[in-house]
């Protein structure tokens, strides 16, 4: 009979449901307890990965002198998860992957004002219209080639050629990616809905998808592609990690403005109903600081956009020489449309 | 006076008059009311699930009807229905064929290590969607779109059907089976007339899970970039930021999710409702597959390798091969345990919930009962983003102590997750006779008595096997646990979140590995498990 | 115990499902107590709906129940099932399958302290026979013990009233009437008042004391197994109780004999003024003779169904639109197609 059996199982799943319970409520009074603990406590809500900023957040907890607390999401459910909490948000300080997420918070008079002192730092082009955001660091659109199937002279100048004949299934991309959607949205603001649309179509005649910045990448290494639109500081973080001749790939910064070069930032805005607006903004200052900004050059690859540091990292063009299109990054909100087009073209 | 032994049939006598077409009033626990002890937390297990309904009603309508309408009489969320249907229709077929066939198997045949096999094929309860996807993707990106999607979500979810079909087939009388050989009918025309008429009800039960899960999946078709209407919430809040069309979406997803469950309730019918005779069925003779026995175990082997083999192999590739795959053992460890244990507290809290729903769905008929059960299926389409979301709204405003604490998230898979226990929990009712209820409170017992002495003892193992299930749903899910999480806390789902998003997929490896050892655990206890 | 405590008493009971079909319409019963009453009726009859109502299960439309001088059902009054002391052996036992024999038994001894409640179900087994089997769990037992465990389990709380519900049914016939001889017996040692729900006539005759015909909700007749076999109340009940034989009559002046196609029979009441009318007579109240017997009512032997212990002979008798049945018992002297003559012993019926 089967019984017996069927008790056993069932006392064994009664156990290893409540060993683990007990255990994790136990930790759980523990977490609750700090989060609570101190109101001179900082929290972040962080859209950017944790395995880039841990490093610099942790820092920041000594800069600014009190506990700080991050968690971590992706930047538009954070944004969404803030609206919702409204004015009994728990965030004192919202740092996102990208300025659309902060313009949102913006737009619902969310985020406070920053200090001019605070905004001077950082060219206006990257900043708030209301002066409730600051871009921390920047990352500009870029075209990798593989020198073994294209010599650097044959690689386009502008993003357009790519949808060209002769680089048939030879451009990777990854049409999911928030960058690249970006860099759509600059291209209808700079040429509008019609030719992005046709060039959308082209695109995906011509090219191969890949689910994110470092698979196009690789493929382009590998070969699979001789293009491939990427972020720049990928190449770079993977010529740190492997030495620039072991890297099967080059990067090529597209000159006179064009889409193809946008630049994205990383931002950070101060809750107004967070209630740690003090600590909030010696956060801010902090990342605006040299050291901080340091970080984002030296760590992430990023350009930094403050406190006048140059990026130190061998062979990225200085941020001066970019020629990249002339944008009011506010406008990249319209995401909505570029979204609907690259569903209409079939590419998301 | 001798008893007339002639028989009993009254020869020259009129026939008795008198017979009705009613049938005996053994089922009549169904008209009865539930006892207040049921009814009572039922109705706010139901009242809980439907909180994110309560939230989706302001959201949509904050801009007015109008606005609401506008969104949803889009074009373009009439060819998103049409994709998300198509696409649901599709894996909830596949599910059907390769859940029924592999019960089948399993059950009645011959097959050559049956019993190995009705194991294995639980296992793939046991892989995220998203896991599935992007070891697909990685593997052969060009199954990427529809083929991709459907293929990935049917491998994943399949086992809903095949667990309750095959609990079913134990359950059928094989005596039916031999009548109808006996009377003609070949082995196939007796299953696909006598057999598979029975199964209906788990098969249908278990197809609504499927097509529940298929439209609430994110994972699964992001990955494959094929846009559905769960796809189109979060780029509305990702693209537009905006809540309000995200919530009028969801509303659509809502009113699909109530049609689908009032389509199960129909299958049903009378006959799966209270199954009379308490004796045992005598164990059928398996079925001789013959010459068939190689293709049998080929489906099999095929449907496993796919399935588990697959993406487990590719994540042990990936570890074996891939620099950027590091062992943090210690947050391995950490994050393993967290999700052990939110994971268990939330399907004890989720199972506790479903029982007296599962109960009442099981014993009482009216149609407060159905719209009991009907509430707790409401927001299983939604996607999990927007069931956190709600309890964001509602926790923020009337539960702020709670607000990012654990029981928070653990009330979110609650709602999340509660048909998964609903349904287990009124199989496993139904197999307990309920003449057995009425005999314990002939003896003096109260209702409630009742429930705690008899039913509930004699539903445990089915509802375990609820539990377990839900056990594993829990330890998979990421959207609400990434939003609702205690700020620190990281579940193994989050870990992999986090590495997905910073490095290549081969740097989520170890959690994804870890995430599927341990759950395959539960899921091999349902595989084991016999009603 | 006494005698007359436990009276079960029902009256103008009415019950209808949503569907509007009316199952019990205006059903009055009596049961003395220690009695054990049959409730006879062919499926449908409405007999499952009244024990169901009874043990308190489903809620009568209107009418009342009640037990030992206590309502329990009546305008106003439903007492829920686990106060009513109503114990029910159901069809197939119905053990718990999950609890020991013993545990089953004791699963309704709230009352006492475990020592008594040991010695009640120790008591309770030897009571059906099954002393030394408390350990055993119930799907290691026959059928019949099942039964058996099931009946001590309902009558461990000493109830008032026991109601089985075709409780020998899934038993086969070889053990049915064992069971049946040690229920009845159980039963009587206890003195309870008990309702069996049958809808088997043999059953009901050889086992109760009382036996109430159910008919669309209606007791037909409510008797003695005997009265009801030799005077049922209309040709239904007979037929239903057993084998009956229909035959035209004309009463005779008097009113005490009738004229039929099988000859003058006694009534056993006076006709009441009624000239004509049907008779009701049993099989064995006929008697086969040699076809040449002066007198006797010839008929020609349709068919024959031997028993063993006794035979069942169809004729066609001249005058009668439906077979004659004849109860015959020893030897066989007739085959089918021959010519006998029949004769009518003892008293019949007369209906409108």
């Amino acid at each position: 009979m089967r019984r017996p059996s069927a008790r056993r199982i069932t006392a064994l799943l009664a156990a290893g449901l409540l060993l683990p319970v007990l255990a994790s409520c136990g930790s759980g009074d523990d977490k609750g307890g700090s989060a609570e603990g101190g109101d001179s406590a900082l929290v972040i809500y962080s859209g950017r990965n944790e395995k880039l900023v841990k490093p610099i957040l942790d820092k920041l907890e000594k800069a600014v002198g009190a506990k700080v607390e991050v968690r971590y999401g992706d930047s538009a459910e954070l944004a969404a998860q803030i609206l919702e909490e409204g004015d009994r948000t728990k965030a004192g300080l919202f740092f996102s992957q990208d300025a659309g997420a902060l313009g949102a918070l913006s737009k619902e008079g969310m985020l406070a004002k920053l200090p001019q002192s605070s905004l001077d730092e950082v060219d206006t082009a990257y900043r708030g219209e209301k002066g409730d955001w600051v871009g921390l660091s920047g990352r500009v659109r870029v075209l990798a080639y593989n020198p073994d199937k294209v010599a650097e002279e044959k690689v386009p100048d502008r993003v357009a050629d790519v949808t060209k004949p002769e680089w048939k299934g030879k451009v990777g991309f990854a049409p999911t990616n928030a960058s690249f959607q970006a860099f759509v949205t600059g291209m209808r603001v700079l040429e509008g809905d019609d030719a992005t649309r046709l060039w959308l179509k082209g695109l995906k005649a011509n090219g191969k998808v890949y689910t994110n910045n470092l698979a196009t990448l690789d493929a382009v290494e590998s070969g699979e592609v001789s293009l491939g639109l990427v972020n720049h500081y990928y190449w770079y973080e993977r010529v740190a990690e492997k030495g620039e001749d072991k890297v099967g790939a080059q990067l090529k910064f597209l000159p006179g403005g064009d889409p193809g070069a946008l630049i994205n930032v990383a931002g950070v805005g101060i809750l107004k109903e967070g209630g740690q607006a003090e600590t909030a903004q010696k956060a801010v200052d902090y990342l605006l600081s040299k050291e901080a900004q340091t970080y984002f050059a030296d760590t992430t690859k990023e350009y930094p956009l403050a406190a006048g540091v140059t990026s130190n990292v061998e062979g990225l063009p200085p941020f001066d020489s970019l020629e990249s299109p002339d944008i009011d990054l506010g406008k990249l909100e319209s995401l909505q449309e570029t979204l609907a087009m690259l569903q209409d073209v079939g590419l998301v | 006076m001798t008893t007339s032994a002639s028989g009993g049939r009254p020869a020259g006598a009129p026939a008795p008059a008198g017979r009705r077409p009613l049938r005996k009033a053994d089922e009549t626990p169904a008209g009865r009311r539930p006892p207040w002890v049921l009814l009572a937390p039922a109705c706010a297990a139901a009242l809980f699930a439907l909180l994110p309904l309560g939230y989706l009603a302001v959201r949509a309508f904050e801009r007015g009807p109008r606005f609401a309408w506008n969104v949803v009489g889009d074009e373009r969320t009439l060819q998103l229905l049409t994709r998300s249907l198509s696409l649901t229709a599709v894996v909830v077929a596949a599910s059907l064929v390769l859940g029924v066939s592999l019960a089948w198997l399993t059950v009645r045949t011959a097959l050559p290590g049956a019993r190995t096999w009705s194991v294995l094929v639980t296992l793939p309860l046991a892989v995220p969607s998203y896991v599935a996807a992007f070891t697909w993707l990685a593997s052969a990106p060009r199954t990427a779109g529809f083929a991709g999607a459907a293929l990935v979500l049917t491998l994943v979810s399949f086992p809903y059907v095949h667990l309750p079909v095959a609990a079913a087939l134990r359950g059928i009388d094989p005596a039916q089976e031999e009548a109808a050989r006996s009377l003609g009918h070949g082995p196939i025309r007796t299953f696909l007339r006598v057999t598979l008429p029975q199964l209906r009800p788990a098969a249908a039960g278990g197809a609504l899970l499927v097509a529940l899960y298929v439209l609430s999946d994110f994972g699964a078709v992001s990955l494959m970039r094929y846009d559905t209407f769960t796809r189109a919430i979060h780029t509305s809040y990702r693209a537009s930021f905006d809540r309000t069309p995200a919530a009028a979406l969801s509303v659509v997803l809502v009113v699909m999710t109530v049609a689908l469950v009032a389509a199960e309730t129909r299958t049903r019918g009378r006959a799966g409702h209270a199954r009379t005779g308490g004796g045992a069925a005598r164990p059928a003779v398996p079925v001789p597959l013959g010459p068939w026995r190689i293709p049998a175990l080929a489906w099999c082997a095929t449907l496993v390798a796919a399935s588990v083999a697959f993406p487990l192999g590719t994540l042990g590739y990936w570890l074996a091969v891939g620099n950027s795959a590091t062992w943090d053992l210690g947050t391995l460890g950490e994050a393993a345990w967290t999700t052990l244990g939110v994971a268990a507290a939330g399907a004890a809290l989720t199972t506790l919930l479903a029982l007296p729903v599962g109960v009442i769905a099981a014993r009482h008929r009216g149609r407060g009962a159905r719209l009991l059960e009907q509430a707790a299926y409401a927001g299983h389409a939604l996607p999990g983003i927007t069931v956190a979301l709600s309890l964001v709204f509602f926790a923020v405003r009337y539960a702020y102590p709670l607000y990012q604490q654990l029981p928070l998230l653990i009330g979110a898979y609650a709602v999340l997750f509660l048909p998964v226990a609903v349904a287990a929990t009124r199989a496993a009712v139904l197999q307990a006779p309920p003449v057995l209820e009425d005999v314990a409170r002939s003896l003096g017992r109260s209702p409630l008595r009742v429930l705690r002495e008899v039913t509930v003892p004699l539903a445990a193992p089915g509802v375990a096997a609820g539990a377990a299930l839900t056990f594993v749903v829990c330890m998979k899910e990421l959207p609400a646990t990434l939003l609702l999480r205690p700020t620190d806390v990281d579940t193994l789902a989050t870990r992999l979140w986090t590495e997905t998003g910073s490095g290549s997929f081969a740097a989520a490896a170890p959690y994804a590995a870890a995430l599927i050892l341990l759950a395959a655990v539960p899921s091999y206890l349902l595989g084991r498990h016999r009603t | 115990m006494t005698d007359h405590g436990n009276e079960l008493r029902i009256e103008q009971l009415t019950k209808s499902y949503s569907s509007g079909a009316p199952v019990l319409q205006g059903l009055d019963l009596t049961v003395p107590g220690g009695t054990l009453a049959a409730v006879l009726g062919p499926s449908g009859c409405g007999k499952t709906t009244l024990l169901r109502v009874i043990a308190g299960f489903l809620r009568a439309d209107t009418g009342t129940v009640t037990l030992d001088g206590r309502t329990l059902a009546g305008p106003g009054v439903h007492l829920p099932p686990e106060r009513r002391r109503i114990g029910i052996v159901p069809q197939e036992g119905a053990l718990f399958p999950h609890l020991s024999v013993a545990r089953n038994v004791a699963f309704g001894l709230t009352g006492l302290d475990s020592g008594g409640r040991r010695r009640r179900t120790a008591d309770m087994l030897d009571l059906v026979g099954l002393a030394g089997y408390g350990d055993r769990m119930p799907h290691e037992l026959s059928g019949g013990q099942q039964q058996r465990v099931a009946l001590a389990r309902a009558l461990a709380p000493r109830p008032a009233l026991v109601l089985l519900d075709e409780p020998f049914n899934a038993l086969d016939s070889a053990l049915r009437t064992g069971v049946r001889a040690d229920v009845r017996s159980a039963l009587r040692a206890t003195g309870a008042t008990a309702l069996l729900v049958t809808h088997d006539q043999q059953e009901a005759l050889s086992t109760a004391d009382l036996v109430a015909v159910v008919r669309q909700g209606r007791v037909a007749q409510c008797d003695t197994p005997q009265d009801l076999y030799r005077r049922p109340a209309d040709p239904w009940v007979a037929g239903f109780v057993g084998d009956a034989v229909l035959l035209p009559a004309t009463v005779h002046g008097s009113g005490s004999t009738a004229t039929t196609p099988l000859g003058t029979v006694a009534l056993a009441a006076p006709s009441e003024g009624r000239s004509t009318g049907t008779v009701v007579l049993r099989p064995e109240q006929l008697q086969l003779t040699h076809a040449d017997t002066e007198e006797a009512v010839r008929g020609t032997v349709r068919d024959v169904f031997y028993y063993g212990h006794d035979a069942k002979v169809t004729l066609s008798v001249q005058g009668v639109d439906d077979p004659v049945d004849v109860r015959v018992a020893g030897p066989l002297s007739v085959g089918p197609g021959q010519e006998a003559a029949i004769r009518v012993t003892g008293e019949a019926t007369l209906h409108p």
